[in-house]
């Protein structure tokens, strides 16, 4: 009996050892990597908006949240789009909403003037080959001019339907995705151009 | 020299892992919808075999008996997570396109398999050719079945168009059921392939 | 309503074998037998549950405040290989009867890929604990229903004539391609 215990003893002395061995090891790694890990989703909405508002030169965070008028479509954080000037160019919403695979999360850009700058999908869960299709830099709504699917949107008139099948172009057979895609940018469209105005109309 | 290569080149076709000997099929059939993921996941999974092996095959007279399964574990796991953390900082993308399938490495069952029969008995070098060999066969099946679907279901290679405009890519081979198909005719090539070149399968066999 | 959206999407939706490529290794050794894959199953389902129940706790009050994160993937592993010891050992001296059915399914259930995987989603996806439990228990009989499926089509082909190329395993590969077509017909049953 005392021996088995010397033994279980030992036995679990190694086991520590090594678990121990694995976290000091992975402990040196994620120090190194985390800071990179952290830094990316950051660097993505930079880019993103540098993408949408090519002429901002810094965008504010804003400090509220901005209500959907669609209950089926979120938004999270918003940015105003300023110029060197300190002129206000556009707002850029993160708005999420369910679509064929799940939610998607949509950055949408509102300008000052008409309507959409244009909009940057950031994540989508749709079938590859189908849905996915809204995301890929091969797939052209119009292959002589290289217009992908998010890139129509790009000056789009907040007047407009935004109808799929009728001014939104439709991804090949995958309705569902591009209705569900398009419903995101136009509730998003709507609550931002709402907000430029009252910024036009409130002078701040 | 011939008895590395043999140990090496045993992986490749013979004992294949994913081909003949049925293990570790989840991740070679659900990333392989592009080559970029098949490269991506090969390269990931030889990384982690060899070093488990290796590690494994260096502390071999140190491991008791009876807790050798949760040390093969926490070894597995250690370079699993390595792995993962290195390919989400500074390959996001193929990262993000593997998902859950780069954390489950873990349990390929490929792995464990070559640990306990392999390395835990074998000298560090031979480990470090075995893991080698079962990774460049892993990998080299992963690389084929991924073209092929990446080829007919998009029309490119690699992301590179190759497909005359006018090709309608057949979408069927980049969903599930095309990737079970393909991979019941890549085990049907690699029997024939046992069939026509026999001096390697007896090559391998004399090594084993 | 919620909980049984996670419940369809998990077990038919989303099936974890035909629709994203999990436990291939179990499905494959197991299904050449009805009765074998319903042993299985029920093993499976049984250790899918108490790992969620378990690593889901474990996750949001021990490491995710310790900022331990990045020692999830060995903490997980190592949870469901100390649970499938637990059950074995616990089985074999209460129930014998249950552990003379289920026993030999059990070692091979550690490394079933689709435990695991169902322990991730349940953080990734931002479930909470009874949301994990549903889907824990939906994924296991999405996992059961396709065992079974394929056991039974496995079981008409002994007799069927196959073209020689595609006899053997290549055959139960064209036999799954097919049971995923039409389990692709469900997918945007629930949006």
């Amino acid at each position: 009996m005392k021996a088995t215990l010397k033994e279980s003893a030992s036995l679990g002395l190694t086991l520590a050892l090594f678990a121990a061995g694995a976290c000091v090891a992975l402990a040196v790694v994620y120090s190194i990597t985390a800071p990179t890990i952290d830094g990316l989703e950051k660097k993505q909405t930079e880019e993103s908006l540098a993408e949408l508002f090519p002429q901002a030169t810094s965008f504010q965070l804003m400090p509220e949240t901005l209500v959907s008028a669609d209950p089926a479509v979120r938004f999270t954080e918003s940015y105003v789009a300023v110029t060197g000037p300190g002129e206000r160019v556009g707002i850029a919403i993160k708005a999420f909403g369910p679509s064929y695979g799940g939610d998607a999360s949509i950055l949408v850009g509102v300008d000052a003037g008409n309507g959409i700058a244009g909009i940057k999908i950031l994540t989508l869960k749709d079938t590859p080959g189908l849905g996915a299709n809204a995301t890929s830099p091969n797939y052209f709504v119009d292959r002589s001019s290289g217009t992908t699917w998010p890139m129509q949107f790009k000056g789009k008139s907040l007047s407009d339907a935004f109808e799929v099948k009728n001014d939104v172009v439709a991804i090949t057979a995958s309705t569902i995705t591009s209705k569900a895609l398009t419903r995101i940018v136009k509730a998003a469209g709507d609550a931002g151009y709402a907000r430029l105005k009252a910024f036009a109309e409130g002078g701040k | 020299m011939k008895r590395l290569w043999n140990i090496f080149s045993r992986g490749i076709v013979v004992e294949n892992p994913l081909l003949m000997l049925m293990i570790g099929l989840c991740s070679a059939l659900a990333v392989t919808t592009s080559v970029q993921n098949g490269i991506g996941m090969g390269a990931a999974m030889t990384f982690v075999i060899f070093f488990a092996e290796v590690v494994i095959s260096l502390f071999r007279k140190l491991i008791p008996n009876s807790a050798r399964i949760p040390i093969f574990i926490i070894v597995i796991a250690a370079f699993t997570t390595m792995v993962d953390l290195v390919m989400k900082a500074y390959t996001p993308d193929l990262s993000k396109a593997m998902g859950v399938f780069i954390p489950l490495i873990v349990v390929n069952c490929i792995i464990m398999g070559r640990v306990e029969a392999f390395a835990s008995k074998e000298k560090p070098l031979d480990a470090g050719v075995d893991a080698l060999g079962m990774g460049v066969g892993y990998t080299w099946v992963l690389v084929g079945i991924s073209a092929f679907r990446e080829l007919l279901g998009n029309g490119t290679l690699a992301g590179i168009q190759i497909m005359p405009d006018a090709y309608v890519p057949i979408l069927f081979f980049t969903l599930p059921p095309g990737g079970f198909l393909v991979f019941g005719l890549f085990i049907s090539l690699n029997f024939w392939l046992k069939k026509v070149f026999p001096a390697a399968a007896d090559a391998a066999k004399e090594a084993a | 309503m919620n909980l049984i959206k996670i419940f369809l999407q998990a077990a038919i939706v989303d099936n974890a074998i035909l629709m994203r490529f999990l436990a291939l290794c179990a499905f494959i050794g197991m299904s050449n037998d009805v009765s074998k894959s319903i042993g299985m199953g029920g093993a499976v389902t049984f250790v899918t549950v108490l790992a969620s129940a378990v690593t889901w706790p474990l996750f949001h009050f021990v490491l995710a405040p310790l900022n331990l994160g990045f020692l999830q993937i060995l903490v997980f592993i190592l949870v469901i290989a100390a649970l499938v010891q637990l059950v074995e050992f616990f089985l074999k001296k209460n129930v014998p009867s249950l552990y003379a059915a289920m026993g030999i399914y059990l070692p091979l259930i550690t490394t079933n890929c689709a435990i695991l995987a169902v322990t991730f989603d349940n953080i990734t996806k931002g479930y909470d604990l009874a949301e994990s439990i549903v889907y824990s228990v939906g994924a296991s009989v999405g996992f059961t229903l396709s065992l079974v499926l394929l056991a039974g089509i496995r079981d008409r082909m002994k007799t069927a004539n196959l073209p020689a190329f595609i006899k053997g395993t290549p055959s139960l590969f064209v036999a799954t391609s097919l049971l995923a077509v039409a389990f692709m017909g469900f997918s945007g049953l629930i949006k």
